[in-house]
């Protein structure tokens, strides 16, 4: 066994060493090589700047909510937060949808805005595949370097007049592939250097440990299902010419076909209201909530009824809470139950789609691989959600903590006599103290345990895939002719 | 003519040739189709929007019985067409909004959020022509030409073949020809019905067509360029798609990221931030600071200038334009970037012609980063508008009476 495995071996290092002394091997690799190295510092240095210019901009407008000064709550109310999205660290492999999505989201009452200034919105249009991201490189054109110089491995033996010797040696057809496949795939993991020292600085810059070593795993995987398959036509195919047809045809479908048909298909087949719809549409629900501004609306009868019942009063001016307040209180209530309603709904669908997309994946790995990383590294679609979702909690905290100030430290009599004149107005400022009902907001991707859970679809379809390939090249192999 | 023949026989045996011309027609068709399919979508929701924005001004009607209130309540739809060719080429309207509702408020609090459809599809991309003709077509015809000499040369014939023809590289070039040809009719015939089903003008369906064609001859070029290098066919091959690799995205990824150094914008959050500070201090400071400001730029409204009470609706909507005073410079010179940028990236886009191509197209379809900041700037009209229509009720202080409204103005589409 140990004789057989250094035989292998040997082959597989000849095989090294040829690359090596082909100039146009040699040249590929370097190309790559230096390709991949810029890509990964443009996208490390990219992140870590956003890292810090979005930490700072956090901290500068929860500073500047704490330092307004005394005033009516309802104003603060409107005068809002700014929440922003911090990149995860292992966004510097794999930026993912950060770059599509906006990056910085306002938070006031009553409505929920939309995240904004998306990258995509300002920067250079040049045909798609401008964004280069060490994610793009390994997904997209590390195959295509390793079916430029792998798909000869098996068939230039053939060409060569080599192979009847090697078969009639008593080597059978499997150890031959097998020997090419380990070099095709010791290659392979050698190029996957650069994103394990990546993954390693992630990690340092606190990455999971976890996660970091996933991703590495799945694009492990990733490669050698490319590797089975490049060995596959090798072996199949007689002419390096129509090998290299076959394989361009496979990576063109497979990188560039396949992954937009299956976001034409999504589209079609789980069609998602856009925002303005919704917003639009919900425009009625919103109306049998009422307006909280609007105190004398007949919306807050019921609420008058029941609090003068609860205080035993016939009047609001002798309730001991500022009726105002609690109608705020009672109308974000409800409107917030509304829009989350719709929110979840459309986050739902959007959810549904990225599904029903990532169903392609048994068509193309490269669509299985980068919905893998994306999920990793904490850029993916169910991040973004994830995102919305808590900035919407800390908007949904801080107004109604603001209303409830509003409704219990804010005399009724105060309130609504606050335009009288300068010292009733005066006499409605709430101490600035009031303003640390707002929490610290920093957004912390799921735990790598949950996002690993999301990834193993995609890392069983890429086994999936890895086995299914291997085995019919085995098969392929094993009636080998010269 | 026998010749023709000849090399027409010959390609209809070549199995490769015509799975790559199949393929082409293949992903003609379908990026045509699925444009079409898009841009019906698109109008769809428009049609329904536009009705359903109508309907919910009608409800408000006569719910509120001042014009401050109405200003504030009021949401008005604004949209972008798509034009009669952007079934080929979506452009930005994936990642930039089509469809915006703004009311009387300051509009730099608005004009940024962003109704973008799923991020997953954004960042992936859309299959539509500009993509077929600009990224798969230069692969397929690399497809195509490869091997056409280098075959022949591995098959021992290519002396033969040189010698027995009239001229050196006569059968090359028919051969290559006819190939080239092929594969131009199976992109530009799906284009052509595709244009009559949208009732595209002409000129556009033929300066588009004359944007792939050169295209497609600029890689033939640079196919018979390696041709004579007398590589084997898997070389050839393997350099080509290098090539292409270096066109399609390495030169475009070094231009994106030059122009975006070359060029840098003011940070999106500080334009909303400044914004807001100055919409927000007001209610603070004195009325004058506000008014000051305002009748500076609108002089017309000096004698209604004086606030006397502590709530205005007047003083409100002055603050609100001030806010957007305020934020100005730095929204122009966010929006000024943004042109330069796009500006510039046309013009080192010429380093790239799988770039230039999208870029072309994207112009012809009206759905280019221009577009989309021409489309940007009629919202901003229309929001003036809508202030200038509320200034004058506001100022004087004036009823809402029905006649009145219905000279509010609307949204009204520009077509392309």
């Amino acid at each position: 066994m140990n004789g057989l495995m250094s035989r292998l071996f040997t082959i597989a290092r000849a095989e090294w060493q040829l690359w090596l002394r082909q100039r146009l091997a040699l040249g590929a690799l370097l190309v790559f090589a230096l390709l991949l190295v810029a890509t990964s510092l443009v996208t490390a240095l990219k992140a870590s700047q956003e890292h810090h210019e979005r930490t700072h901009q956090q901290a500068a407008a929860e500073a500047s909510f704490l330092s307004q000064p005394d005033r009516h709550p309802h104003r603060m109310v409107h005068y809002g937060h700014y929440v922003f999205r911090i990149p995860a660290p292992l966004s510097m492999i794999d930026p993912g949808v950060d770059s599509v999505t906006g990056q910085s989201m306002f938070l006031e009452g009553h409505q929920q805005n939309t995240a904004m200034f998306a990258d995509a919105r300002a920067s250079a249009e040049l045909g798609g595949f401008e964004n280069l991201t060490t994610a793009l490189v390994y997904q997209l054109f590390l195959p295509l370097l390793l079916i430029a110089i792998g798909h000869g491995l098996i068939i230039r033996e053939r060409e060569d007049n080599t192979l009847a010797p090697l078969l009639a040696q008593g080597m059978t057809g499997i150890q031959l592939f097998a020997a090419k496949w380990m070099a095709l795939a010791g290659l392979s993991l050698a190029l996957l250097l650069p994103l394990a020292i990546m993954g390693a600085i992630a990690a340092s810059q606190g990455a999971a440990v976890l996660a970091s070593a996933a991703i590495i795993g799945l694009y492990a995987l990733y490669v050698l299902v490319w590797c089975s398959l490049i060995l596959l036509v090798s072996t199949c195919v007689r002419s390096r010419s129509i090998a290299l047809g076959i394989l361009t045809l496979c990576w063109l479908a497979a990188a560039l076909i396949v992954p937009r048909i299956a976001v034409e298909s999504a589209s079609s087949a789980v069609p998602a209201p856009s925002k303005l719809e919704t917003d639009i549409n919900m425009q009625a629900e919103l109306r049998t909530v009422g307006d909280g501004h609007n105190a004398d609306s007949p919306n807050f009868q019921q609420l008058r009824a029941n609090l003068l019942a609860q205080y035993d009063v016939t009047r609001v001016e002798d309730l001991p809470v500022n009726f105002r307040g609690m109608v705020a209180q009672s109308a974000e209530a409800g409107l917030t139950e509304v829009m989350n309603r719709h929110a979840e709904e459309r986050m739902a669908l959007e959810a549904a789609q990225a599904r029903f997309a990532a169903s392609f994946g048994w068509l193309s790995p490269v669509l299985t691989v980068s919905a893998g990383s994306r999920a990793l590294a904490a850029t993916d679609l169910a991040t973004h959600h994830r995102f919305l979702r808590e900035a919407e909690a800390v908007r949904f905290d801080f107004v109604q903590g603001l209303n409830r100030v509003h409704a219990e430290q804010l005399a009724y009599r105060d309130d609504i006599n606050r335009n009288r004149d300068r010292q009733a107005s005066r006499r409605t400022r709430m101490s600035a103290d009031n303003w640390k009902v707002l929490d610290e907001f920093s957004f912390e991707p799921a735990a790598a345990g949950e996002r690993i859970a999301n990834a193993s679809t995609p890392a069983a379809m890429l086994l999936a895939w890895l086995l299914m390939l291997t085995a019919i090249g085995i098969l392929a192999a094993r009636r080998m002719q010269p | 003519m026998t010749a023709t023949t000849g090399e027409l026989e010959f390609l209809a045996k070549d199995r490769a040739a015509l799975l790559w011309l199949g393929i082409a027609l293949l992903v003609a068709s379908l990026s045509v189709f699925l444009g079409l399919r898009e841009v019906g979508a698109q109008r769809t929701v428009l049609g329904a929007l536009v009705e359903n924005d109508r309907a919910e001004r009608e409800v408000l009607t006569g719910l509120h019985q001042d014009w401050g209130s109405v200003a504030y309540y009021t949401f008005h739809l604004t949209y972008d067409l798509p034009s009669d060719f952007a079934f080929a080429a979506l452009g930005t309207r994936d990642t930039a909004p089509w469809k915006h509702r703004v009311r009387a408020l300051a509009l730099e609090g608005q004009i940024y959020e962003t109704d973008a459809d799923n991020p997953d599809f954004a960042l992936i991309g859309r299959f539509d022509f500009a993509f077929a003709a600009s990224m798969l077509v230069p692969l397929l015809l690399i497809l195509l030409l490869h091997d056409l000499r280098s075959r022949e040369r591995t098959a021992g014939r290519y002396e033969l073949l040189s010698a027995t023809s009239a001229s050196a590289g006569s059968p090359w070039f028919a051969r290559a020809a006819l190939r080239v040809g092929a594969l131009l009719l199976c992109l530009i015939v799906p284009l052509l019905i595709g244009g009559l089903l949208a009732a595209t003008s002409a000129s556009k369906l033929a300066l588009a067509s004359l944007v792939v064609t050169l295209h497609i001859g600029f890689w033939w070029g640079v196919c018979a360029a390696i041709d004579r290098l007398c590589w084997s066919s898997p070389v050839n091959l393997t350099a080509l798609i290098g090539i292409w690799l270096a066109l399609a995205s390495i030169v475009p990824a070094t231009i994106k990221g030059s122009v975006e150094a070359a060029v840098p914008l003011p940070d999106g959050g500080t334009i909303m931030l400044t914004q807001r500070e100055a919409v927000n201090d007001a209610w603070d400071l004195p009325k004058s600071a506000t008014m000051e400001p305002f009748i500076e730029r609108h002089p017309e409204w000096a004698e209604y200038a004086e606030i006397s009470e502590s709530f205005e609706w007047k003083w409100y909507y002055a603050f609100q334009q001030v806010g957007d005073q305020v934020a100005e410079p730095l929204s122009n010179a966010y929006r000024e970037g943004r042109i330069k940028r796009d500006r510039l990236a046309g013009r080192l886009a010429w380093l790239s012609p799988p770039a230039l191509v999208e870029r072309t197209l994207q112009g012809i379809a009206g759905t280019s980063m221009t577009d989309s900041i021409a489309y940007e700037q009629r919202v901003r009209d229309f929001h003036s508008t809508l202030r200038h229509y509320y200034y004058p009720r506001l100022f004087r202080d004036e009823a809402v009476s029905d006649a009145s409204l219905r000279e509010r103005p609307e949204f009204s589409a520009m077509n392309k």
